[in-house]
């Protein structure tokens, strides 16, 4: 099955200051170590909120809104889609997240609908 | 660039699964994407009662069990979109079959190597390119 593991935005990640070279190390040590386990799918990482765009639908229309966006608890800030056997390896890689990068201290874990899982998961 | 596009739900509206129709709408939208050369990937999620979240603080971790009720907004799919400009990309995402429901799809720009300037030193470099590598043998195995 696969999760997509999301990393929450913080005050550090919206003020557009790239991470330092001893957070970015950690991330890529993470990167590969998930990527040697055959769990890694894809990864990136998101520009803060004043880049992005939203497209709102409303009543039939559509209204575009452009960043910056509050925030509120729920901003992204950058994804993984990991392959695993069951949630509890999703959580065990999650766990595994480097101590350096825990500024970034909020990891979301959902799991992928697969195609046939529409009728019968529910 | 690459913009991602992030279909959003509320706590009230998810879990209810796509109808045929639907998923023939999205089907076809995509198709149309991806025969442009704008759609690189996209997916859809369970609803967050399937999820956890994994909270960091003083050191320890802490795992709690979806559904994320509290949660004002929560996503349900995604897209990667490679395109010229965000104004390309919003083009697009505009005319996402939403079925006049109500909905908001947040579109943000992704990093690029580039972008990390001097921090991202050639060592990083070529670490990064490795994992990608591998990354996308482990997506086609």
């Amino acid at each position: 099955m696969r999760f997509m593991m999301i990393v929450k935005a913080t005050e550090d990640t919206e003020s557009g200051a790239m991470p330092d070279s001893r957070v970015a190390a950690a991330m890529a040590r993470y990167n590969d170590e998930l990527a040697r386990a055959g769990v890694l799918l894809a990864a990136d990482g998101l520009r803060s909120s004043a880049y992005g765009t939203r497209v709102e639908f409303t009543g039939g229309g559509t209204t575009v809104v452009d960043g910056p966006f509050p925030m509120t608890g729920d901003l992204v800030a950058g994804y993984w889609v990991l392959q695993v056997r069951s949630r509890e390896e999703a959580v065990h890689w999650a766990g595994r997240w480097p101590a350096a990068a825990r500024t970034y201290s909020r990891l979301e874990l959902r799991p992928v609908l697969e195609p046939g899982h529409h009728a019968d998961e529910r | 660039m690459r913009v991602m596009a992030l279909l959003k739900s509320s706590p009230s509206d998810e879990g209810r699964m796509p109808t045929t129709e639907e998923l023939e709408a999205m089907g076809k939208f995509n198709a149309e994407l991806v025969e442009a050369g704008v759609m690189l990937t996209g997916e859809g999620l369970h609803e967050s009662a399937k999820g956890v979240k994994v909270k960091f603080s003083g050191g320890g971790a802490t795992v709690t069990d979806g559904p994320f009720t509290e949660a004002k907004e929560l996503i349900a799919g995604f897209w990667i979109l490679k395109v010229k400009s965000m104004q390309e990309a919003a083009d697009w995402i505009k005319r996402t079959p939403m079925g006049g429901e109500d909905a908001e799809i947040e579109l943000r720009q992704v990093f690029e190597e580039e972008d990390f300037g001097e921090a991202f030193t050639p060592e990083l470099k070529e670490a990064e390119q490795k994992t990608r590598a591998k990354a996308e043998q482990n997506a086609g195995a």
